[in-house]
């Protein structure tokens, strides 16, 4: 890592956080959203699978130093114990694949909207299939519900999610409109 | 704020700048970044105590900076410092030639102020005890003695420009590098960083926007689209650079 | 700088170092998904609230602090209720109920400062196992400390001028420019942490040092 790969690491993981705090903006259809989640799929969209791995790893190493920096001001190690503990570690790996995808997937020369929806496509696959993959077996062995049941929980999240993971697309393409960043 | 002693906050008594001065020389230097030009065929030489540097925005005033330390590496052409080549001994050049950049928020990197003023002395290999006599003696030197606990987020603008001014100084540099240094603060605190930097022992390269801050310099140069067109005393440097952008 | 959750005090758990209080409460959390017994369960609970109390904050306080996790809790036991049975419910409230007050406890009377040391500690095995770089892993965290006031502000500011023009509550309108402005600043971060000396060298090789100016010296000479 050079340090320039270092300080976008450290201020992305800050501007994970700040999604976590400025108040829920509505969508669209009206649904308020949290950005945090949002955050994690920006992240690894704009910076790569490990640049992107690396700044939601600091994000949850604040959380472990007992500063509240999860949406609505949770942090603590009690985070780490409760029953979406699965959900937030989760980020890591979905952070990379999401990352990842990106990088293999996106190609300049392609088209606005074929180059959103294949990042739209790596959102979706790391952002939601990879973080409920670890997710739901954690909520599913602390609750004792088992998988299944855990998984039609976890339901009712997919749909804001893939309004997430679209949004998310349509800012990382314009964001490296305006700014020239490798993924890496 | 209003306890500034500008001679005692830049401690300059019995120190002659020229004794600290560096030779610092640019030979034939082009920097193309993103396929524009910022500096084209570049070669001059600084010695004095105290250089300013006129432009417009986008001229190369920035971009030569940054090449004295190797935070630029040129993509022809070679800039030394005391002998030393900038790109491969930067580190040794970094040791005795500080850079105050235009953003303090960032420079600082640490949360506390006397935190972050003992980072590049622990860059540097200073013991604990001697990066903690340091500190305090460039919290000393700049008056700002009050911040050493204070939160970075805390300090206005200016206090927290003179804390990144003092994270350079603790390292007793010979040269101090100025990026725009009044660019973000306001008149009191810009006419403290002037105070401060004319009782500066050290060797001084100002790049300006405020033409005052380098009006009675020995020695000022204009740069044109990465060139260098004037070079020569403040007054008649200043007088074209005026004339020319009117 | 982010406020802590940590509280300032002097009871036994914050006069504790931090590294057994988190061996102890890693322990404890691991042995409570052992036991199934309600009333053994319902004595960790209890342990647990007692311990939280002892740490001086008030049951008020706590129940703020952990007010998302217990509304989260009271959620998932309704569900465990329905979809599996009433004692299933009432041990996973207990349990879990038990960690997350323990876990707030050390939380609570461990200070950011001894916890990074703790995470520190844990670097330098992962370092030699060629995970990470210590020092630079330690450098990323304090930054991101440092730039997280800095960095919510701005959107804030960000929402505010948005608000101004009527683009009120725009995802686009606020990650866009957000967003740019971060990448933009954290080339200018990374120029001034590598002004400053970064990364650190090694102590053989380092040069002669030149010499401190003192004020105190300057002042006596003429």
């Amino acid at each position: 890592m050079t340090t320039r790969d270092l300080g976008l690491v450290a201020l992305m993981a800050a501007v994970i956080v700040a999604l976590g705090a400025v108040p829920a903006i509505p969508l669209a259809a009206g649904v308020p959203i949290t950005l945090q989640s949002m955050g994690v799929m920006l992240a690894a969209l704009i910076l790569g699978p490990r640049r992107a791995a690396a700044a939601v790893s600091v994000v949850i190493a604040l959380v472990a130093l007992g500063l509240p920096v999860l949406a609505g001001g949770r942090g603590g190690l009690a985070v780490f114990a409760g029953p979406t503990a699965g959900f937030l570690f989760g980020w890591v790996p979905a952070a990379f694949v999401t990352g990842f995808l990106a990088m293999v997937l996106e190609a300049t020369e392609k088209s606005t909207l074929v180059r959103t929806a294949q990042l739209t496509l790596a959102a979706i696959v790391g952002g939601i299939v990879v973080l409920y993959v670890c997710g739901i077996p954690w909520l599913a062995f602390v609750v004792e519900i088992g998988l299944a049941k855990a998984f039609m929980a976890s339901l009712p999240f997919v749909p804001g999610d893939l309004a997430k993971a679209i949004v998310a697309a349509v800012v990382t393409v314009k964001v490296r409109q305006a700014v020239a960043i490798e993924r890496k | 704020m209003s306890d500034t002693n500008p001679e005692r906050a830049g401690g300059a008594t019995g120190v002659d700048p020229r004794a600290l001065a560096q030779t610092i020389v640019f030979s034939g230097v082009t920097v193309v970044r993103d396929g524009r030009t910022a500096l084209d065929r570049v070669s001059i030489g600084f010695e004095e105590a105290r250089i300013g540097i006129v432009g417009l925005n986008g001229s190369g005033k920035s971009t030569l900076l940054k090449c004295i330390i190797g935070l630029v590496k040129p993509s022809a052409g070679s800039v030394s410092v005391d002998g030393r080549d900038a790109v491969g001994e930067a580190r040794a050049i970094r040791r005795a030639t500080g850079f105050l950049f235009q953003d303090p928020d960032n420079q600082i990197v640490f949360p506390v102020v006397g935190e972050d003023l003992g980072f590049g002395l622990k860059n540097h290999g200073y013991s604990r005890a001697e990066t903690a006599d340091r500190v305090e003696a460039a919290l000393t030197r700049l008056a700002i003695r009050h911040l050493a606990s204070r939160r970075i987020h805390e300090l206005s603008g200016g206090e927290k420009q003179l804390v990144a001014l003092a994270g350079v100084l603790a390292l007793a540099p010979k040269t101090v590098l100025f990026d725009e240094p009044t660019a973000h603060l306001d008149l009191k605190n810009r006419n403290r960083l002037r105070d401060v930097l004319q009782a500066l022992p050290e060797q001084a390269i100002v790049v300006s926007h405020d033409l005052e801050l380098v009006a009675d310099f020995p020695r000022v140069v204009m740069i044109e689209a990465g060139r260098i067109v004037r070079d020569g005393p403040a007054d008649e440097v200043l007088d074209h650079y005026r004339e020319a952008n009117r | 700088m982010i406020a802590s959750l940590a509280r300032p005090g002097s009871s036994p758990l914050h006069r504790l170092a931090a590294a057994p209080k988190l061996a102890g409460l890693a322990i404890t959390a691991t042995a409570l998904f052992f036991v199934d017994d309600p009333r053994l369960l319902a004595t960790a609970f209890a342990l647990g609230l007692t311990v939280a109390r002892s740490t001086g904050a008030h049951f008020a306080e706590i129940g703020r602090d952990l007010a998302g996790a217990a509304m989260a809790l009271a959620v998932l036991g309704l569900a465990d209720w329905l979809l599996v049975d009433g004692a299933t419910a009432l041990a996973v409230v207990l349990r879990l109920g038990a960690i997350a007050l323990l876990a707030h406890a050390v939380t609570m009377t461990t200070t950011t400062a001894e916890l990074f040391e703790v995470l520190e500690r844990l670097f330098g095995p992962a370092e030699r196992l060629g995970l990470i770089d210590a020092g630079r892993a330690a450098l990323t965290l304090t930054l991101a400390i440092r730039f997280v006031p800095l960095i919510v502000e701005e959107a804030q500011a960000i929402r505010e001028a948005q608000a101004a023009r009527g683009l009120d509550g725009s995802v686009l309108a606020l990650a866009v420019p957000l967003l740019v402005r971060v990448i933009v600043r954290s080339e200018a971060v990374a120029d001034a942490i590598d002004a400053r000396g970064f990364p650190p060298e090694r102590a053989a090789t380092a040069p002669p040092r030149p010499p401190a100016i003192r004020p105190e010296i300057e002042a006596d000479t003429p």
